[in-house]
């Protein structure tokens, strides 16, 4: 599957300027917005089996069931 | 390097260099780019987001904060501010360390968070303030005083240096707010920021922006001032300010 483009995962226009840039230039922002989202899903995952082991035994079932994992 | 660059070096966590192919672009299209990346990532994993929100209501706030420190450190916990009652972000904040908040600070939107910011305790500020002038992170120390009460923002001033503030007010996000935070200073500082500038040439450029953004009156007052600077700077300050 092709990767977004920039626009693609901004959900809109691009400012004047950003769009103006040569193609390889918008290339590479929108590989570092990717990569800022990936590693922010990854983050976000980890931390989330992580964070029930602070979670005192009585309630994890119920902050489990909240965070939907 | 343009300020801007590297705010959004700073939300896409890149190497500004990286980003050279922007310096040519205008300031208001990399503000405005900035702010569609930032709320794109703010809004990603939204729903998740909002289930952890959901799920800090049934745990205790020294839980939460030790879960904040020890497992989802200062970028999720600034995706996740934003998103939790106002007094449960408080009442954890304040049981964090400033170095901890610093850095949650510097990957936050305050623009989601004023409700918190505005309400965390004046010590705490100052003490982050403090720790984001220790790190020279003048980008997130900008951020926040567009965000902050008078009476927090005076008291930050005061624990920055001459140089630290003017490379602060340098980045401030809205430079409209550069005079108004010039009228908080005590009496003397301004003229102490002037001479501070005129002794270090890598402070130039910050203090020329901060008296281009001056409002009429805080300029009359500063004009007198500039006899003091070395020639060239006194040249293009007087310029700035005319």
């Amino acid at each position: 599957m092709a990767e977004r483009t920039l626009a693609e995962q901004l959900g809109g226009p691009l400012p004047e300027g950003i769009e103006a840039l040569p193609e390889d230039a918008r290339r590479d922002l929108a590989a570092a917005l990717r990569d800022a989202r990936h590693r922010q899903a990854k983050a976000l995952a980890q931390a989330g089996e992580d964070g029930l082991k602070y979670v005192p035994a009585i309630l994890r079932g119920a902050v489990r069931k909240a965070v939907g994992l | 390097m343009n300020p801007e660059i590297l705010k959004l070096a700073r939300v896409l966590d890149v190497e500004p260099e990286r980003l050279a192919y922007l310096a040519d672009v205008d300031v208001a299209d990399l503000q405005l780019f900035r702010e569609q990346v930032t709320t794109t990532l703010f809004d990603a994993n939204l729903v998740v987001l909002e289930r952890m929100a959901l799920a800090s209501r049934l745990l205790p706030a020294p839980v939460i904060a030790k879960i904040a420190e020890k497992v989802f450190g200062p970028l999720l916990c600034a995706r996740i501010a934003g998103l939790v009652d106002v007094s449960r972000g408080v009442d954890v904040a304040k049981r964090l360390p400033p170095k901890f908040l610093a850095s949650v600070a510097a990957e936050l939107d305050p623009r989601r968070a004023t409700s918190i910011i505005t309400r965390i305790p004046l010590d705490t500020v100052v003490a982050v303030a403090a720790e984001l002038t220790r790190r020279e992170d003048w980008i997130t120390l900008g951020r926040f005083v567009g965000h902050l009460p008078d009476p927090t923002v005076r008291r930050s001033l005061a624990v920055l240096e001459d140089a630290a503030l003017l490379r602060t007010a340098y980045v401030l996000d809205d430079k409209t707010r550069i005079d108004h935070v010039m009228g908080l200073l005590p009496e003397g500082r301004l003229p102490r920021l002037i001479r501070a500038a005129g002794a270090d040439e890598s402070l130039w450029e910050p203090a020329l922006d901060v008296l281009a953004n001056m409002g009429k009156a805080r300029r009359e007052t500063v004009f007198p001032l500039l006899d003091e600077l070395p020639d060239e700077l006194r040249g293009r300050a007087q310029a700035a300010i005319k």
